[in-house]
């Protein structure tokens, strides 16, 4: 674990850190390892299927296929600070 | 009380509390329900909630403008039971923080002991229930969220079963683990909010009918017969290596409370778990938590809301934005999450800790079959001085501390009431249940409730 990795990983989620925030996030990581490194010699642990919800109960139905006009663009649009026309404004992206 | 003067009574508040980020100046009710027990009752709402043209921030930066145009499920569903919206309570940023001292308005002290910290994240709410500003209020609970602040305030607050309250419109931290919860000084107080905000919801696809379920006559019911277990682990103060006076106070007066509930019929029973499975509880917490939660924020970009960063091209515009807007906390948090989920870093720490969650789960599970609740303190002791405080919570990783997170792991019921004080400062117990099991888990802690004298207490310390 070092700042240039820490940073790489910031850069990543577009986010910078400052030094001090470098340090204090690979002094949490140091922390982080040592339980993990734990964890890896809990008996079979491989062997267990990772649990990514609570448990699995979900009511996915389909709503009916109707084209609504959504009238929200003037809504988006007044929590957005740089707006042109009835358009949210960037530099350009492509080329 | 007169509308008025309990807005009068919020900004009085203010200065002392810091509970609100924002109070509605003339508060409505837009529904009069004379079939609601909660007809012209005043609620706060955490602010990570979208109240449709009302400033909704998440007590961020990033989102300190963000004026959200419609309103999540449960708002409809409170203005539909005839409550007025008071106002949007102070948070620790984004849900991620556990002090109520991370909000970009400030730190929320509680209203017991003004120097010491409510927990969070649902701080503001917590405070503003025991302070008697609202009687009723709303939080969010991803580890422990609702729960911790509850038992540090002297107030119940109960996180129901996954899904049994909508989430649609409740800005999301980590989805498999984020709840609503609900606040009030009493379970069946708590339980009427609860009845009025739950059910089924398009919107939500985690959200599952729940019309056969009714928390409020749940009160009702016997609790002769019923079964309890806690863990031996972490209620016997010989499994400490430090034995603070608060820790052995903390658990004498659990032990009064287990007798208390052998008095009503309740039986209660020692379990032995694996103590390196208790351990593993946190860290899993933070992997799983940190992964999500940077995965869901990843929208907070400044584009289409938030301040707009400076920059010369998109990527800068964003970065500025995320850098600026962020806390130190939650940048680290982000990064940790990034990490994780980083190819060579993902087996040992995220699908690790999402095996820790599955193994502590199962174990639950299997619990449960036998047993109608898990009773624990909430703590080790009450509210940390603000003072006090580390700013590395990560080192400070008790496993009396953070075990709550089990009810978010397994989606279990869970529930917190105060049982007791100490240094002049309320503690709590909670009580976690099997899955769909809420009635259950909201009688048991009505009727443990009624042994005690907290019910409807209100802080005076603030004052």
């Amino acid at each position: 674990m070092n700042k240039e990795l820490i940073n790489k990983y910031a850069n990543d989620i577009l986010i910078d850190l400052t030094d001090e925030e470098a340090e204090k996030t690979i002094e949490e990581l140091n922390v982080l390892d040592k339980h993990m490194t734990a964890i890896e010699k809990l008996n079979n642990i491989k062997d267990v299927e990772p649990l990514t919800h609570p448990f699995d109960l979900y009511t996915a139905t389909l709503r009916d296929d109707i084209a609504e006009d959504g009238e929200m663009i003037e809504n988006v649009l007044r929590n957005s600070d740089v707006v042109e026309a009835r358009e949210i404004e960037v530099p350009k992206v492509v080329g | 009380m007169e509308i008025k003067n309990i807005v009068k009574k919020a900004y009085d508040s203010q200065d002392k509390l810091n509970a609100f980020v924002t109070i509605i100046d003339e508060p409505k009710q837009t529904i009069d329900n004379q079939d609601s027990p909660l007809n012209g009752q005043v609620v706060a709402i955490k602010d990570n909630i979208s109240t449709k043209d009302i400033l909704s921030t998440g007590s961020s930066n990033a989102l300190k403008d963000y004026v959200p145009f419609w309103d999540a499920t449960i708002v409809k569903k409170l203005q539909d039971a005839g409550t007025i919206l008071l106002g949007k309570t102070t948070m620790d940023e984004l849900g991620m923080g556990a002090t109520g001292t991370t909000s970009h308005t400030g730190i929320v002290r509680n209203p017991w002991n003004l120097d010491h910290i409510t927990a969070g994240s649902s701080s503001g709410s917590a405070a503003l229930v025991a302070a008697n500003i609202v009687n009723y209020a709303i939080g969010s609970d991803t580890g422990d969220s609702v729960r911790k602040p509850a038992a540090y305030c002297g107030v119940v607050g109960f996180k129901p079963t996954y899904g049994l309250i909508s989430r649609y419109g409740l800005f999301p931290f980590a989805s498999s683990l984020d709840h609503i919860g609900t606040f009030a000084k009493s379970v069946k107080d708590v339980a009427i909010l609860t009845d009025a905000i739950k059910g089924i919801d398009e919107f939500d696809m985690t959200t599952w009918d729940s019309s056969h379920i009714n928390l409020t006559k749940a009160t009702d019911l016997d609790v002769k017969g019923k079964k309890l277990f806690y863990i031996k682990e972490l209620c016997d103060i010989n499994s400490y290596d430090l034995q603070s006076d608060e820790l052995k106070n903390t658990l004498k007066i659990f032990d009064e409370t287990i007798n208390k509930c052998k008095e009503l019929g309740i039986e209660v029973e020692e379990v032995s778990i694996d103590k390196n499975l208790l351990s593993a509880l946190f860290p899993s917490y933070l992997c799983i938590s940190s992964a999500e939660a940077t995965s869901n924020n990843s929208n907070l970009t400044g584009i289409i809301f938030g301040p707009r960063g400076k920059g010369s091209d998109i990527n800068e515009i964003m970065k500025d934005h995320r850098t600026k807007g962020f806390s130190s906390l939650v940048k680290r948090r982000f990064v940790i999450g990034s990490f994780v989920l980083q190819e060579n870093n993902k087996d040992k720490y995220f699908l690790n800790a999402q095996r820790v969650r599955r193994l502590i789960v199962d174990k639950m599970n299997e619990l449960f079959e036998k047993y109608d609740g898990l009773i624990l303190p909430c703590s080790e002791g009450g509210a940390t001085k603000i003072e006090d405080l580390e700013d590395n919570n990560i080192n400070n990783a008790s496993i009396l501390e953070n075990h709550m997170v089990i009810a978010n792991f397994g989606g279990f019921p869970s529930i917190t009431i105060p049982n007791g004080f100490i240094n002049d400062l309320p503690i709590g117990i909670n009580i976690t249940g099997k899955v769909m099991d809420d009635e259950n888990i909201i009688n048991i802690a009505h009727h443990i409730e009624s042994t005690m004298n907290y019910k409807n207490q209100i802080a005076k310390g603030w004052k």
